[in-house]
């Protein structure tokens, strides 16, 4: 009890060192708790969400006019099982639609029936209009609720559709639990009535089909890549650019990565908080011990045994580890709420089932057990003291060592002198204060990174996608000449630069389970967002730059040779260069045209990519381009019921053309439809581009929620890290004041300042500062380095002057900082020590 | 006649105490003259080392004034303050107070080094000075733990006087030493005070009082006596030590 009370009065007698090691045991708690409270939430929301839905676990679909009946057997085949259903879907990519601020985003979206939706989960609806106001839409439509929760669609608003220029108006009809097909990276499933599916199928479907025949299973799911094979056998063609999978675990794993990231982030901090609170428990038991020898010795020669006296440490730092973990458990428990809303956002899923607080509570456990044990190792060297030595204060504390940096020798001023002299006489302190500073300078550095690449919203993000996404794609009509679309089109002022190109490319690489997206340019340095990594972008035809993604994963490297397949020829490359692209999580691989031709023998170009000329959006340019082309095949291939009887001869007359120019290889068309004595004629010469697309849609639904998010949380990051860094530089600054109190009321009396001597122990800090923020840096660009590659497949953008800053910022700010904290020094009053 | 090198007007210092003001030093005028070696004595607790840290200006008065020459300095700050000790006052501690992480030349140097620039003449300088008060050559390297009280106060002398200060204070300076070492000390002190050095003393040993120009005595806060010792020869200690202790007598010490 006496012990306690020792303890109690020292840690109402150093109430700052306390709170400052409180403060970094509360964070540590704190961060550790968050993410072991919801490192589990995580996946149990995402269970329990899929488990409310109902949902089947997985869906292949393949386009019916691919499919098979075989299929379907080949599928029970592989999983042993005959319970799968199938039913009828339309898949379509980056479709535009109106976000409810009247934005334009796009989105992958998958239409469904209710029977279909019915065949695939519950069709649990957590939010809906009353039943007779549903009757009595015309166009009722279903949202996912992520539609809900992350985009702010409501029952009652309208839900458009933007499809070739034309608006497809749907009123919402209530809002559902959603299992496979409700996130931004593969696909959100909408609830149609049966008119309106059809309409779309007719929409989506006018050139090629649209439509998917889905065939929902439970279970892990097979091989896809071997099931795919079979498949193609069994066809006796390549249908896999016709197939898609989605499953549990790829739903799971694209909804869920950020929040992990976010996971292992909080727990990089809590490793930074962790280190400098075990950093200042060392650095204050030291400052104690060598503070209270006097007291120390006298205890020892009252009869108080050495480990009775480390426990009135160790109960300090017991009480003071607890407190900090209990508080910090406590804010993470006060924080569950806005925790639980961020989960929910991010994976777009009501968060269902227990709380976690159990993993809060280890997370306390974990921290107060960890500063307990460190504080024992540290507080047991009192026992190195026996009663003389610690009368004596410590024989320790006397030097008989080498004098190292002699003032008779020095070149610099005397406090710069006097503050090497001192790093030099306490390097073993500093190395700790070094490991200190590397930890929270590498957090630091990276948070800044993260923020710098991240600042002007998705722009850096869209430039790791390697390849030219601020672009329009026109993809023309069978038999139309890009090369003379790309003339006309270069005529517009709207217009920069037009290269001609494929729509669409797909190959195998052999042995490889990836197929790749393929990137073709006759000329590279026609690109203006490729750059390799190592090596150069191919130049001849036998020539690949291949992603750094499939560059690590199959170990290809520059030199090798890798086979591309497609339609069964196979064809030899020469690996040029490596990439760090984004696309397709970097299995993408770059030919050139004439490489492409060599593996895909029957493509020619069919894409014409248009660059906006300077100030000009893409908007601005799709507006220009369809009033220059007069629309397009696809605008053309739905009919409207409207308008005179000659508009809709000519109508129909226009969808038949775009289906003989796309599907039959036609490239021209006259007709002359004779009624009475009139004689409506006309040809295929307006149909020139097939469709428009843009990645603008994308980037904005996709790449800028992240980009905001990551901005926000890495500048939260930076703050807390410089809290940390200065609570740790006060602390020590305090404590080495303390420690010295002595010696820098004596040079008091020699008349120095007390500017001199704050000046002093922060320029002694110095050294270590400076190797600390160096090592820091190493640490950062590398730890940046692994982040990218790991999480997007690609390569950090090192920003050197901006690290230089930073660099130059953080050692000015332990500057400050330190000589600020030295203030106490102030206090130091020379006739007090000398009356002493 | 010598001139005024510190003087005190109306000096005044209290310290509160449990929320009670004790008046140390009440009202004192004082003036100290150039080449003199001023000793002040009186009882414990009258308020001698008060007025010393007040002379030198390790401490604020409440009121009156302090004169360096004609610089008032008891409004100064306490860096400000700082900057004049270094370059006015020596300062010789009973508790020696040498810097214990310090070899002994660079406790020399350390003092030095804050006024002047480092040169092979300063650090001659600082050799010499701590060589002349019979330090060796190896003795310079040495930390102050490894020093006797003795040759410990020796180097806190030198430190003292490295920067040739307008005057030179000193606080009961052979308190901790025995007597053989004292003697020592003071004959340095002795020393540089016939080599022109203004010195204020403290002290309770009247063989230190002795080697004085003039003698001080304070009671509760004030000076109540002002002994001018005669100037003898060397062979005239008897007659100093008789003057001195009738003049401690009459002040009732």
């Amino acid at each position: 009890m006496k012990i306690l009370r020792l303890s109690l009065f020292n840690l109402k007698k150093n109430k700052r060192e306390v709170m400052g090691i409180l403060f970094m045991t509360m964070i540590t708690t704190l961060m550790l708790s968050i993410v072991f409270i919801n490192e589990k939430k995580i996946d149990s929301a995402f269970y329990e969400s899929f488990k409310e839905s109902g949902c089947v676990e997985n869906c292949i679909a393949i386009k019916t006019d691919k499919y098979r009946n075989e299929f379907k057997r080949i599928l029970e085949e592989e999983l042993g099982t005959d319970d799968i259903t199938e039913a009828r879907l339309i898949e379509s990519t980056l479709t535009d639609v109106y976000t409810p601020d009247g934005d334009i985003v796009a989105y992958n979206f998958v239409y469904v029936t209710e029977k279909t939706e019915r065949k695939m989960e519950s069709f649990k609806k957590l939010d809906q209009l009353p039943e007779e106001e549903i009757a009595e839409l015309e166009h009722p439509i279903w949202i996912p609720a992520a539609f809900q929760i992350v985009k702010g669609y409501e029952p009652g608003g309208s839900f458009t559709v933007l499809k070739n220029a034309k608006e497809y108006s749907f009123t919402i009809a209530g809002v559902y639990e959603t299992g496979l097909m409700s996130s931004d990276g593969y696909s959100y499933k909408l609830v149609l009535s049966e008119e309106d599916y059809e309409l779309f199928r007719m929409i989506f479907s006018s050139l090629s089909s649209a439509e998917s025949v889905g065939l929902f299973f439970d279970g892990p799911g097979p091989d896809y890549e071997a099931y795919l094979e079979k498949c193609n056998e069994a066809a006796s063609e390549n249908i896999s650019y016709s197939a898609s999978y989605y499953s549990y675990g790829y739903e799971k794993d694209n909804e869920t990565m950020f929040l992990e990231i976010f996971m292992y982030m909080f727990i990089l901090l809590a490793v930074v908080t962790m280190v400098a609170a075990l950093f200042m428990i060392r650095h204050k038991i030291s400052g104690d011990i060598e503070d209270q020898m006097i007291n120390i010795g006298v205890l020892e020669a009252l009869g108080y045994r050495s480990h009775e006296i480390s426990l009135a440490y160790l109960y300090e730092y017991m009480i003071t580890g607890l407190a900090g973990s209990v508080l910090g458990l406590i804010i993470a428990l006060l924080l569950t709420p806005f925790v639980n809303s961020v989960i929910r956002v991010m994976l777009g899923r009501n968060v269902y089932g227990a709380e976690g607080i159990g993993g809060g509570i280890l997370a306390a456990l974990m921290v107060s057990v960890v500063v307990t044990l460190f504080a024992l190792l540290k507080t047991r060297t009192v026992k190195d003291y026996p009663p003389v030595v610690a009368l004596r204060k410590g024989i320790k504390t006397h030097h008989f060592g080498r004098n190292l940096l002699p003032l008779e020798k020095l070149g610099a001023d005397i406090n710069t002198g006097l503050a090497l002299k001192g790093f030099m006489g306490n390097l073993k302190a500093s190395f700790g204060i070094c490991i200190c500073i590397v930890t929270a300078g590498a957090a630091m550095l990276f948070s800044v990174m993260s923020f710098d690449f991240f600042k002007d919203g998705a722009g850096n993000l869209v430039k790791m996608m390697q390849r030219d996404t601020d672009t329009l794609d026109l993809c023309v009509v069978s038999g139309v000449d890009p090369e003379m679309i790309k003339d006309e089109v270069l005529r517009l002022p709207q217009v920069r630069k037009a290269l001609c190109g494929y729509s669409h490319g797909n190959v195998s690489v052999k042995g490889s389970p990836d197929s790749a997206l393929v990137n073709a340019y006759a000329d590279y340095n026609d690109a203006e967002n490729i750059t390799p990594y190592k090596g150069r972008c191919p130049q001849y035809d036998n020539e690949v730059m291949v992603g750094m993604r499939r560059s690590r994963t199959e170990n290809i490297n520059l030199g090798d040779s890798i086979i591309l397949e497609n339609n069964g020829l196979e064809k030899s490359y020469i690996v040029t260069g490596i990439v760090g692209s984004m696309e397709n999580g970097g299995t993408v691989v770059y030919l050139t045209t004439k490489g492409y031709e060599r593996i895909n023998i029957n493509a020619r170009p069919d894409a014409v990519h248009v660059y906006p000329a300077e100030g000009v959006g893409i908007p601005e340019l799709e507006a220009a381009i369809r009033e220059h082309f007069g629309g397009t095949a696809e605008d053309a291939a739905v009919t409207a019921s409207s308008g005179s009887s000659e508009d809709r001869i000519r109508k129909a007359a226009k969808e038949k053309i775009s289906v003989l120019l796309d599907q039959y290889g036609v490239t021209s068309v006259d007709y002359a439809v004779q009624i009475g004595d009139r004689t409506i004629t006309g040809n295929s010469r307006s149909f020139v581009i097939k469709e428009i697309n843009s990645y603008e849609g994308i980037i904005k639904t996709q790449m800028v929620p992240i980009a905001e998010m990551t901005k926000i949380f890495t500048l939260l990051a930076m703050i807390l890290i410089a809290v940390i860094v200065a609570v740790l530089l006060m602390i020590i600054t305090a404590n080495d004041v303390r420690r010295q109190r002595h010696s820098l009321g004596i040079m008091k009396g020699l008349g120095y300042s007390s500017k001199d001597l704050m000046t002093q122990i922060a320029l002694k800090l110095m050294p270590v500062i400076l190797a600390g923020v160096l090592l820091a840096t190493v640490a950062a660009v590398y730890l940046n380095r692994v982040f990218w590659g790991l999480a997007f497949a690609t390569i950090a953008v090192t920003n050197v002057p901006l690290i230089l800053i930073t660099d130059v910022l953080l050692i000015i700010f332990c500057y400050v900082v330190a000589f600020l904290s030295a203030g106490r020094i102030k206090k130091i009053s020379v006739t007090e020590l000398m009356t002493e | 006649m010598a001139s005024s090198i510190l003087r005190t007007e109306k000096l005044c210092k209290s310290f509160s105490n449990g929320g009670v003001q004790q008046h140390v030093i009440k009202n004192l005028d004082l003036e100290i003259l150039q080449g003199d070696f001023t000793v002040i004595m009186g009882s414990s607790g009258s308020g001698k080392s008060t007025l010393l840290y007040a002379l030198s200006g390790m401490d604020k008065p409440n009121m009156g004034k302090v004169l360096f020459g004609d610089t008032e300095i008891q409004g100064y700050s306490n860096d400000e303050l700082a900057v004049f000790r270094r370059g006015n006052c020596g300062f010789v501690f009973q508790s020696i107070y040498l810097l214990d992480n310090q070899t002994v030349l660079d406790n020399v140097l350390t003092a030095a080094l804050i006024v002047q620039k480092n040169s092979p003449e300063l650090v001659d300088k600082a050799k010499s000075l701590l060589k002349k008060t019979g330090l060796t050559e190896e003795d310079l390297k040495k930390y102050p733990n490894q020093l006797s009280g003795g040759e410990a106060q020796r180097v806190g002398i030198v430190r003292a006087i490295i920067n040739d200060p307008k005057i030179l204070f000193a606080d009961e300076p052979t308190g901790q030493l025995n007597s053989a070492s004292g003697k020592d000390v003071l004959d340095i002190f002795s020393q540089v005070h016939k080599n022109g050095q203004s010195i204020v003393m403290v002290t309770h040993d009247l063989k230190t009082a002795l080697r004085a120009t003039r003698v001080l005595y304070l009671r509760d806060g004030g000076i109540v006596g002002d002994y001018r010792m005669p100037v003898f020869g060397e062979d005239d200690e008897k007659e100093r030590r008789a003057g001195l202790t009738a003049f401690l007598e009459e002040m009732g010490w």
